[in-house]
């Protein structure tokens, strides 16, 4: 017995409902979302655009929230969100972060992607308006005797601690500031990093 | 004369039918020029549908006590005027009290025009062409009102109906008939206008939800997205010779697939694989075969054979406008709650890509810093983040990296719009379903 004529009609919006739903979900219909944030506990590997002191800062930066974001339960881009909008930090946000940064040291010390700190005294210089005589006695100092003297890992663990960090997330917007207590910082490390090599000398 | 008055009365009933909608594409343009809320822009559309739905009874019921042409004659000329008003508006409340005004218009044209129509063509001619108006005014709407939009003005919408309207009212006076004197002989027909309410609330996601999809979330022209959804009538113009080559033996086969196939393409429209406006076109063929199946027939279930026929207009034009209302009314706090949620995983995603960007630190501060601006003003909306593009100076090394970032940004924008309007078009197929299963109850009236 044949069916009716009229039954092509509900099979025809069947077979095309399904065409249909079929097409898109087999294109990914189902997963059209935000990209969803990596799980900052997991290992990760940055790079930088940026050489010298520029690209050491952002790697630290970036391994430095991850670690950070890991310890606080948070995503990354969370805790990057949080820093960047709000103008109060807790002190687990502060603790998280100098805990963060050195172990981001401590992290590129063991892959080997920490520059000697040689690599990096000419950009030091270049930046520091030191007394020109003083500034090519340092330049004519060998790379071997910098790098018996100052440990990149040392110095930047040294800087880390000396920062004050609420005083930094809080001029984010401010170049110049951000960059006046940065280099304090190293400075400072620099000297506290070469009394401690003398005293052990001596 | 004679010859052009069913046309200038269709014309006038499909009118006052798509201004059920014909806002939708310049409501952005509207909260811009009149300085207004989202919550305000919105009353403009909610406003109207609900005047008309609440007038619609009313209006019936007083047409048995005065002459048809002067009531006729009234209500297009007070939509006319009202629709004039509407566009020399200078405040978004002035604009939604004249769509009040023009919904109470509406409502008495639409109940006039049936009448006048049934005179001239006839009692089957004349319902059929005041019914095929009103689904053609229905599924037009949103994309007459985006092509003048964006060719013109928002207010170009109401201006182009004035000079219709105007000629519609000679026509409608030119038409002798009595007032009807039938007694009160049918009930109204109750399913088959809860079925036509149900499948207005799920056509208002379709088409409400997906020009707002176009416009805000993919952030298309009006005019891109009015091309867009003119798939929806051109589709809907297909179901009739659909029909008759399968030639169902029951209208509710043809209703109940109607409402299947809306449910379907809105269940589509939840799940496109990209922002790609081609992946909305299948989806929007299944929704105007859909309508092109159902409303008409439901309208005429809903009035065929029933005396007084405007009462039982006036019984359907209520239906379908407090549907759209309570679609409306359903759909806008789902979307909005949803828009609001996926700012957060939107933000995410753009701050996950501009850490990982392939560009020096300085450039990817200078992009954060634009991008928090652009962010910052939003307001409720999607943001667009090219300004924040365009204003940016970096290496020209760089340039082809920060516009690949570009895209990728736009591309999270858009997935994460996408992803707020899933909930609300599955809630819109939802709805559909529900009028399949009323429309499965549907039964012909044979006296």
């Amino acid at each position: 017995m044949r069916a009716p004529r009229w039954i092509g009609l509900p099979v025809a919006a069947v077979v095309l409902v399904a065409g249909v739903i079929g097409v898109q979900l087999a294109n990914g219909g189902g997963t059209y979302e935000p990209l969803k944030p990596s799980d900052p506990c997991a290992e990760r590997t940055v790079t930088s655009r940026a050489d010298g002191i520029d690209g050491l800062t952002e790697r630290l930066v970036l391994l430095g929230i991850n670690n950070a974001a890991c310890t606080l339960g948070v995503t990354r881009e969370a805790l990057t969100l949080e820093l960047a909008q709000t103008s109060t930090r807790t002190d687990a946000e502060i603790d998280a972060l100098r805990a963060g940064l050195i172990e981001a040291v401590r992290q590129m010390k063991k892959d080997g992607s920490l520059p000697p700190a040689s690599d990096l005294v000419d950009e030091a210089l270049a930046s520091a308006n030191l007394n020109g005589l003083l500034e090519r006695a340092i330049r004519l100092i060998p790379d071997s005797v910098i790098d018996s003297a100052l440990k990149t890992d040392d110095v930047l663990e040294r800087a880390i601690d000396d920062l004050d960090l609420r005083d930094l997330l809080a001029n984010l917007d401010d170049q110049g500031d951000l960059e006046r207590q940065v280099e304090a910082a190293v400075t400072e490390a620099v000297k506290d990093s070469l009394l401690d090599r003398l005293r052990n000398l001596i | 004369m004679r010859r052009a008055v069913a046309p200038l009365l269709a014309v006038t009933v499909a009118m006052v039918l798509a201004d059920s909608a014909v806002v939708t594409l310049a409501l952005p343009d509207i909260l811009q020029n009149l300085d207004a809320s989202v919550g305000q822009v919105a009353w403009v559309l909610i406003a109207y549908n609900l005047v008309l739905g609440v007038a619609a009874v009313p209006a019936a019921a007083a047409f048995a006590r005065v002459q048809p042409r002067v009531f006729s004659a009234v209500g297009v000329a007070v939509f006319a005027g009202a629709s004039a008003w509407c566009a020399l508006a200078d405040s978004i409340e002035v604009l939604i009290i004249a769509r009040c005004v023009q919904a109470v218009g509406g409502a008495l044209a639409l109940i006039g025009c049936l009448e006048q129509l049934v005179e001239v063509r006839g009692e089957r001619r004349g319902v059929a062409t005041w019914v095929t108006a009103g689904v053609i005014g229905t599924a037009a709407g949103p994309v007459a009102g985006g092509l003048l939009t964006q060719a013109i003005s928002w207010q170009a919408i109401f201006v182009v109906q004035v000079p219709f309207a105007l000629l519609a009212v000679p026509a409608a006076l030119s038409v002798a008939s009595a007032p009807p004197q039938e007694a009160d002989r049918h009930r109204p027909a109750v399913r088959a206008n809860i079925t036509l309410a149900l499948m207005s609330a799920a056509l208002t996601a379709a088409l409400f939800l997906l020009v707002l999809l176009l416009v805000e979330g993919w952030g298309r022209s009006p005019a891109t997205a009015a091309v867009t959804v003119s798939v929806v009538p051109i589709a809907a113009l297909a179901a009739g010779p659909l029909v008759r080559l399968l030639r169902p033996p029951h209208d509710v086969v043809e209703v109940a697939v109607g409402c299947f196939l809306v449910a379907g393409g809105l269940a589509a429209l939840a799940i496109p694989p990209s922002a790609h406006l081609a992946w909305t076109i299948a989806p929007q063929a299944l929704v105007g075969l859909g309508l092109g199946l159902t409303v008409d027939r439901l309208t005429s279930q809903a009035m065929e054979m029933r005396l007084p026929r405007a009462r039982h207009a006036g019984w359907t034009i209520s239906a379908r406008h407090v549907g759209v209302v309570v679609g409306l009314a359903i759909l806008t706090p789902v979307f909005t709650a949803d828009l609001q949620d996926a700012q957060e995983p939107a933000q995410e995603a753009i701050t996950s890509l501009v850490l990982d960007a392939p560009l020096p630190p300085d450039d990817k501060i200078a992009v954060a810093q634009a991008l928090g601006d652009a962010l910052s003003d939003e307001r409720g909306q999607v943001p667009d983040l090219h300004p924040a593009f365009a204003s940016l100076d970096v290496d020209p090394r760089y340039r082809a990296a920060t516009d690949q970032l570009e895209r990728d940004l736009d591309s999270q924008l858009e997935r994460a719009a996408t992803w707020a309007f899933r909930d609300s078009f599955l809630i819109g197929a939802g709805i559909a379903l529900l009028a399949l299963l009323s429309s499965l109850r549907l039964r012909r009236r044979t006296s």
